[in-house]
């Protein structure tokens, strides 16, 4: 285990715009090299966040250092090197390629050379167009570079990819794995589940201001209850006899329809438990627990606590 | 490692450079011709015409003592001046509105200096403008001017940053493109009538005409018609000007928004 140092802490982060609180004592710190992850439903914070730590907002209260600098205090500094996408920004209509990504260039003191930068998003070719006539996918490289081509340490993303065709989008992930790669700390603003198992190393999922859950993908995931198989048995089971199979959380049953919840290899254990027993099992339907589920138990959890909170 | 280009790419060393951003705002300021259509084209024009229907009314306007060419020469200076100041929403609301002022924002660069260059750029044209018109006024259609250089300049350079000044308010305080461009083109008319484009203040009575020599646009015009003609500045409309200049900077410092 590589002990890595700490890029960004955020210590009881609160922000409100009047009445509304959008983010609420909020704790989270992110490794250097990592591609960080928040996650949440829309209005969940998420964007508040990272603009309290990109020197955007100012924060009510808390504390927040990025690579041991205040995004307030130290907000000249900590430009240089923190590389900025924002959602729903565009730039002037008849801004081209090219004169952007070196006039971006040219407020930084340690630029990468804005060509290669283009040639290697793949937006070379479109170096003399203006900004009005490019694609979706193509406006989103060109973000991705005016965030890049101060050669930042840290790189803040929000929604990156929302709005690209597919392809775009594997391509945009290539490139951020590459970004980590070069050892920029990435934090990546998504609300696309797919994207933040594939890309990110560490997910924070964040619901009414604060953080619910903070690992890793997988053990996120995980948290969902794992697997679920549904199943025909060839003759009735008892509930007793289903418990005792390792890993089985929970048990429904519809029709002839048998349903078990549970964690680790839940179909192998039940088939095989089953058989010793003399149970046959037909019209298996596996699935393991992703993030996505974990995503709608988690936020599904967090909304009933709050609202048996708020009947107090 | 599948590594990147980007791994091999040099860094440079560069401070930043204003004149990269200079260079940038002058060519989206000849992409996007508001400014060099208003300030420029039109003032042109509009002198041609001035100058076309004095040579065929020879004479004096009213009592001035001048001909139709020189009473509106300093109007269609002003006039240039008032089309560059409120071609300024026109880019700066849309760039606060579309994100790219806050963008600019997150680099090292403050968007301040992204409006310093816009003020450069409309300052150069404002320029160009009064070289063209008075060129154009005294060369082609013949006006007589006996220019006090030093008062004809104060006047100038005070009616530019009292425009300005103007026009920097209505990006202040227009939220948004769709209400900036009614509310300049309200603003603009108001300007041009008040300059006397269309009635000049010498041939209409009290109470228009003072309203006229107290407006914005009308001590402008006072102010460089007296010191382009009877070389004596009028300095009841440099101080109307002042009071302007003061009163507008502060609004538009007050409420300015760079999001």
């Amino acid at each position: 285990m590589v002990s890595a140092a700490t890029a960004v802490t955020v210590e009881h982060l609160v922000k409100k715009y009047g009445r509304l609180v959008a983010v609420n004592d909020l704790s989270l710190s992110m490794h250097e090299g990592e591609i960080f992850g928040i996650i949440g439903p829309n209005g969940a914070g998420k964007t508040t966040t990272v603009e309290c730590i990109s020197g955007l907002r100012a924060p009510d209260s808390g504390s927040i250092a990025v690579y041991g600098l205040s995004p307030q205090k130290d907000r000249d500094r900590m430009r240089e090197f923190v590389g900025v996408q924002l959602q729903e920004s565009a730039l002037p209509p008849r801004l081209r390629v090219g004169e952007a990504v070196r006039l971006f260039a040219s407020f930084y003191s340690n630029p990468i050379d804005p060509d290669q930068l283009l040639e290697s998003l793949g937006i070379k070719q479109f170096a003399g167009a203006s900004f009005k006539s490019l694609s979706g996918g193509q406006k989103q490289r060109l973000s991705i570079a005016l965030a890049l081509v101060g050669n930042p340490k840290l790189a803040i993303l929000d929604e990156l990819t929302t709005g690209l065709d597919p392809e775009a989008r594997r391509e945009t992930w290539g490139l951020i794995e590459r970004m980590r790669d070069r050892g920029v700390t990435v934090i990546l603003v998504t609300h696309f589940m797919d994207e933040a198992e594939k890309l990110c190393d560490r997910l924070a999922l964040i619901n009414h201001g604060i953080v619910i859950a903070l690992d890793t993908p997988e053990a996120i995931a995980a948290r969902a209850g794992g697997s679920r198989v549904r199943f025909v048995p060839s003759q009735p089971v008892d509930e007793q006899t289903l418990r005792a199979i390792p890993g089985v959380n929970g048990i429904e049953r519809k029709e002839r329809y048998v349903t078990v919840t549970g964690t680790g290899d839940l179909a192998g254990s039940l088939i095989n438990a089953l058989a010793a027993i003399g149970v046959r099992v037909s019209e298996i339907d596996a699935r393991t627990g992703n993030l996505e589920d974990a995503f709608i138990k988690l936020t599904r959890d967090d909304a009933l606590t709050v609202g048996k909170e708020s009947q107090r | 490692m599948s590594g990147s280009r980007l791994d091999e790419s040099t860094s440079r060393r560069s401070g930043f450079r204003f004149a990269e951003l200079l260079k940038v705002q002058g060519k989206l300021a000849l992409r996007e011709p508001y400014a060099l259509f208003g300030g420029l084209a039109l003032p042109a024009i509009l002198l041609a015409v001035f100058g076309f229907i004095g040579q065929a009314n020879p004479g004096n306007v009213g009592s001035t003592g001048l001909t139709i060419i020189e009473v509106w020469t300093p109007t269609i200076l002003v006039l240039s001046m008032i089309f560059i100041s409120v071609s300024l929403p026109n880019t700066l609301v849309r760039d606060r509105e579309i994100g790219w002022l806050r963008r600019v924002s997150t680099t090292p660069l403050h968007p301040s200096r992204l409006l310093a260059a816009q003020l450069i750029i409309d300052l150069i044209l404002a320029a160009a403008a009064i070289l063209i018109v008075i060129l154009e006024g005294a060369l082609v259609f013949g006006a007589s001017l006996h220019v006090q250089i030093l008062p004809f300049a104060v006047s100038l350079l005070l009616a530019i940053v009292e425009l300005f000044a103007l026009g920097l308010v209505l990006v202040a305080l227009m939220p948004t493109q769709t209400v900036a461009q009614p509310v300049s083109g309200v603003v603009t008319f108001g300007l041009m009538f008040l300059s006397g484009l269309w009635v000049n203040p010498a041939q209409v009575g009290d109470p228009l005409r003072t309203i006229m020599y107290y407006s914005p646009s009308g001590a402008a015009v006072k102010a460089v018609l007296d010191s382009a003609f009877n070389g004596d500045p009028s300095y009841a409309a440099l101080l109307t000007m002042a009071v302007y200049t003061v009163i507008f900077g502060f609004i538009a410092i007050r409420y300015f928004r760079w999001e």
